[in-house]
């Protein structure tokens, strides 16, 4: 009897060994990725913050509210959300975070999504919320240059009043063991009165600002090059959040593996221990 | 000569970050100079040669896309792509315009096609003429 339990137990430990090659082997091509992903983010965070910073600082010297962008379309209630999941399951909380968040947001709005990478496309799809297309929905292939066109797409749909709201929902990269789902909001863009109630009242006035050719062409050209940039940077953001939440999931999951690997081991001694006994004492007693 | 902080980053980092004397980029309505004491001023970016002037030195680069903002002095250059002249690969322009040049001569392309390679094209060009210029 006890013969086969330690059989059992040592089929058991080979299986958890496989499992924890394949987890370790998981999380080393996590912490490469990871590298390369962090190297991506250090050197588009600036460029993110720049341009962000540059149409902040546009739209609180701006008094002219008529400018495209400005106002959010009153025709319609439809908010479009950009989803950045990733492609590939087995990430810890990623994809399962940053889609909540998004799902949360979208309760009670009319709402449709471009999904992002595969999880977010399938998920929505599943919850019956349209999507406005599956073109971007690998996103390990997204370029700066996809995420221009995006951009355009998006800016078109906005100025033609398919949409009243544009936002994203991605993950920010905080640091190798945090990463938080975060939304943003895209278009319209805030008004100089939004920044001044959010930042309370200063005494700087608007300033006059010469706008090359004119303001209206200037706002059409580079709102989608802000958008760009913005999508661009919280691709970058989610990319590392994913390679870091893979890898620090999958380091948990080799630490388990090899407590269940000592565990068993110990089991395992017990019974061939307990079957060597058994031996000696029927031996001891039948002579 | 007087200077003013000026900062140029792209989505691949930071390009130049410190004092400059001159910086002239191709705006959508022409070629545009900005010294020390400008004023306020917001434009999309065309494609051509930007020129910098720091430390007396004139530096060349290839630049396309992307806002030129002065706002309090401070002058922010954020492009598309920006390539100092010497950082050119003129093979790999070569390429992309012989690529971009077979397109735009395919019947069969289809309009979205022909857009993107029109604007490798120019890309290409504007890339080749700022390497042989900073020869």
């Amino acid at each position: 009897m006890a013969g086969v339990s330690t059989k059992e137990i040592k089929n058991r430990i080979r299986s958890m060994e496989s499992t924890k090659q394949i987890t370790k082997a998981m999380e080393m091509v996590a912490a490469s990725k990871l590298r390369h992903a962090q190297a991506q983010v250090l050197q588009a965070r600036p460029y993110f913050e720049l341009i962000y910073g540059v149409i902040h600082d546009i739209a609180r010297n701006n008094t002219d509210e008529t400018l495209p962008y400005m106002h959010a379309n009153s025709g319609t209630e439809t908010v479009c959300y950009v989803v950045m999941a990733g492609d590939r399951g087995l990430a810890g909380g990623y994809n399962s975070n940053v889609l909540k968040a998004a799902y949360t947001e979208m309760q009670g709005r009319d709402a449709v999504v471009l999904p992002i990478g595969k999880k977010a496309a399938e998920f929505f799809h599943l919850r019956g919320i349209p999507l406005l297309s599956e073109h971007y929905a690998d996103a390990e292939h997204v370029s700066v240059g996809d995420c221009f066109s995006v951009a355009r797409t998006l800016c078109k749909a906005f100025l033609s009043g398919q949409f009243c709201e544009v936002r994203i929902v991605y993950t920010t990269f905080v640091s190798v063991l945090t990463q938080k789902a975060a939304g943003l909001k895209l278009l319209p863009i805030e008004t100089r009165a939004d920044i001044l109630a959010e930042d309370g009242p200063d005494a700087s006035r608007a300033a006059d600002i010469l706008y090359d050719p004119s303001p209206r062409e200037v706002f059409r050209a580079i709102i989608p090059e802000y958008l760009g940039g913005v999508i661009y940077g919280a691709l970058c953001e989610s990319r590392a959040s994913e390679q870091a939440a893979r890898r620090s999931a999958m380091d948990t999951a080799t630490q388990n593996a090899e407590e269940m690997i000592e565990n068993l081991s110990h089991k395992f001694n017990q019974a061939r221990q307990a079957a060597i006994t058994q031996e000696i004492t029927e031996i001891v007693a039948g002579s | 000569m007087k200077t003013f902080p000026l900062t140029i980053v792209t989505p691949d980092g930071v390009q130049f970050t410190g004092e400059a004397e001159e910086l002239i980029v191709r705006a959508v309505s022409g070629d545009l100079g900005v010294m020390a004491g400008h004023t306020d001023l917001v434009t999309p970016l065309g494609m051509g040669r930007a020129t910098l002037v720091a430390d007396g030195k004139k530096r060349y680069a290839a630049c396309i896309g992307g806002i030129l903002s002065v706002l309090d002095g401070k002058v922010k250059l954020v492009p598309t792509t920006f390539e100092w002249a010497d950082a050119i690969d003129r093979e790999r322009a070569e390429a992309a315009e012989q690529r971009a040049r077979k397109t735009l001569d395919d019947h069969a392309a289809t309009s979205v096609e022909l857009r993107l390679a029109e604007a490798r094209l120019k890309r290409s060009l504007v890339r080749q003429s700022v390497a042989q210029q900073a020869k």
